[in-house]
């Protein structure tokens, strides 16, 4: 779980079943699998026939759940070889679904946060969605500079592969954006660049 | 722009009209001619109706477009049991009289984010979202509202409705035989769907209840009941503390209605309990505090030191409060 002091990242939850809920997906990649292993664990029948799991096999410390999740009798277990196409395969999911319907997301923060931004697009409240983080703490990374967005940042200066800027990753998350920003890292005396350290991810 | 003393705003009555053996339509223009203040659709405003030497404060959903402010229209249905406030607007009061009344406050407004919006009225109940519509078509938002009436003769304003939208509003009870379903209306929406329900208790609790059955969470589920608003009761007196005044609230007005009127100054926004702007600290209570807000935490109504004069009242010897 991620606890850090930056104020502006998300307060993510468990995830455990929803029981008002008519209808579920759960959508998770690599590590993510975990906690939703832990879920569909915890649902009953009836809630398991009526849950779709979307899982994106890309991790990027090499985690996979698929052959738990397959011991689950869900209404439909789809595989996705990359996170983009997991969401959206979330976003083709949604464009059908109807009022009564609970999300559930988990893996990493770039994965969550976009996959929130499909579910907004579709008018999804926070009291319908449930976002546990798992796996590694890398960030995704938007350059102020030229809008290129960077996944699996691990460190605090990084060269932005849009613009070629060095950046320094600020601890100033987005929810819209669904990522962390980043600004030239040397504005202010060019060529005189901070300490490159490890992210407190 | 039209300003407002103490709260309130002079309005002209411009026009009278019989729209149901039960409902009168007013429309009000600034009582010295300029323009009027803004408001969203689902505001209400409270009029100060004069009835025999008392002064009644009845809440009204504006019905006018919220893109004019050059009037306001409101609904009156009579009713002739309970404190009586609207036999007096159907009986006493006359075009060209000009009537007191608070400036607007928002307690329905409709979602910004809604993907479609589904409106169930009973009767009267249609007035706020008629200004709802008029927000919700100028911007090109899908709705549909669906209204029960008590037979042909109560359904005028539905078919005026039906004249400007359509299909999308649907009528029951209007001689036909049909009955509003709540259930069957919230079944297989689309997601990012909203409900409002505008009507008596028993429409509104139907109405929920049916949300929740089909999985429909607290946010997307918006309501008016008829008898929610104001602030009524027995009456007590209250002292401000920075002033040494005393104040005497009538069973008909509320705690912040009082202070305005005795000339006094409280912070306010919404009138209804919900914003909190109108906290204000309790310095000495000799009695109970009767919370009637949505603001104020379990834990903070118990420790008795915060009140929401706009709303809440109190049964004291003794309430002394920090204004």
């Amino acid at each position: 779980m991620l606890i850090t002091g930056i104020k502006s990242r998300p307060i993510y939850d468990e995830l455990a079943p929803m029981a008002t809920g008519t209808s579920h997906v759960a959508a998770a990649q690599g590590s993510g699998g975990e906690p939703l292993v832990r879920l569909l664990g915890a649902m009953i029948p009836g809630q398991l026939a009526a849950t779709t799991v979307l899982y994106s096999i890309e991790s990027f410390t090499g985690k996979n759940y698929l052959a738990d999740l397959r011991n689950f009798a869900v209404r439909e277990l789809v595989v996705f070889p990359n996170n983009a196409d997991a969401v959206r395969g979330l976003d083709a999911f949604l464009a059908t679904a109807k009022m009564g319907t609970r999300l559930y997301l988990s893996g990493s923060e770039g994965f969550i946060g976009t996959s929130m931004q499909v579910a907004t697009s579709y008018g999804m409240n926070r009291d319908e969605v449930l976002r546990e983080h798992a796996g590694s703490f890398v960030r995704r990374v938007w350059c102020a500079h030229c809008s290129h967005y960077s996944e699996n940042v691990s460190r605090r200066i990084f060269r932005c592969p849009g613009c070629e800027r060095n950046l320094i990753v600020r601890d100033h998350y987005s929810g819209r954006l669904a990522a962390f920003q980043g600004v030239k890292a040397d504005g202010e005396v060019p060529g005189e660049l901070p300490e490159n350290e490890e992210l407190d991810t | 722009m039209s300003e407002a003393h103490h709260g309130s705003l002079q309005l002209r009555v411009k026009r009278i009209e019989a729209v149901t053996p039960e409902i009168n339509r007013y429309t009000f223009s600034a009582a010295d001619g300029s323009w009027l203040p803004p408001f969203s659709g689902g505001s209400h405003i409270r009029v100060l109706i004069p009835f025999e030497g008392e002064t009644r404060r009845n809440a009204y959903s504006l019905m006018s477009s919220p893109y004019d402010t050059s009037e306001y229209q409101i609904a009156v249905r009579r009713v002739d049991e309970g404190k009586r406030g609207s036999i007096a607007m159907h009986r006493d009061v006359r075009e060209g009289d000009v009537l007191s009344a608070t400036i607007p406050a928002n307690l329905f407004p409709v979602s910004k984010h809604a993907r479609h919006h589904v409106f169930i009225a009973g009767g009267v109940g249609v007035t706020p979202i008629y200004a709802q519509l008029d927000e919700l078509s100028l911007k090109g938002s899908s709705f549909e509202l669906h209204l029960a009436v008590r037979g042909p003769e109560h359904a005028a304003l539905g078919h005026e409705l039906r004249e400007r939208y359509g299909e999308r509003v649907v009528l029951y009870g209007d001689g036909d035989g049909t009955r509003l379903n709540s259930y069957e209306i919230l079944g297989g929406l689309p997601l990012g769907t909203h409900a409002y329900v505008c009507g008596p208790s028993r429409m509104v609790d139907d109405v929920i209840r049916a949300a929740h059955t089909h999985g429909w969470t607290d946010s997307h589920i918006h309501f008016e009941r008829f008898e929610d608003l104001g602030s009524t009761g027995d009456p007590f007196s209250v002292t401000l503390a920075r002033s040494g005044a005393v104040v005497e609230v009538s069973p008909e007005q509320s705690l912040l209605e009082a202070v305005e009127e005795a000339g006094h100054k409280l912070p306010y926004l919404c009138r209804g309990g919900a914003c909190g702007e109108c906290e204000t600290e309790v310095l000495e209570l000799e009695g109970t505090i009767d919370h009637r807000d949505d603001w104020l935490s379990e834990s903070d109504r118990c420790t008795n030191k915060l009140i929401m004069p706009c709303v809440s009242r109190a049964t004291c010897t003794k309430l002394v409060l920090n204004a």
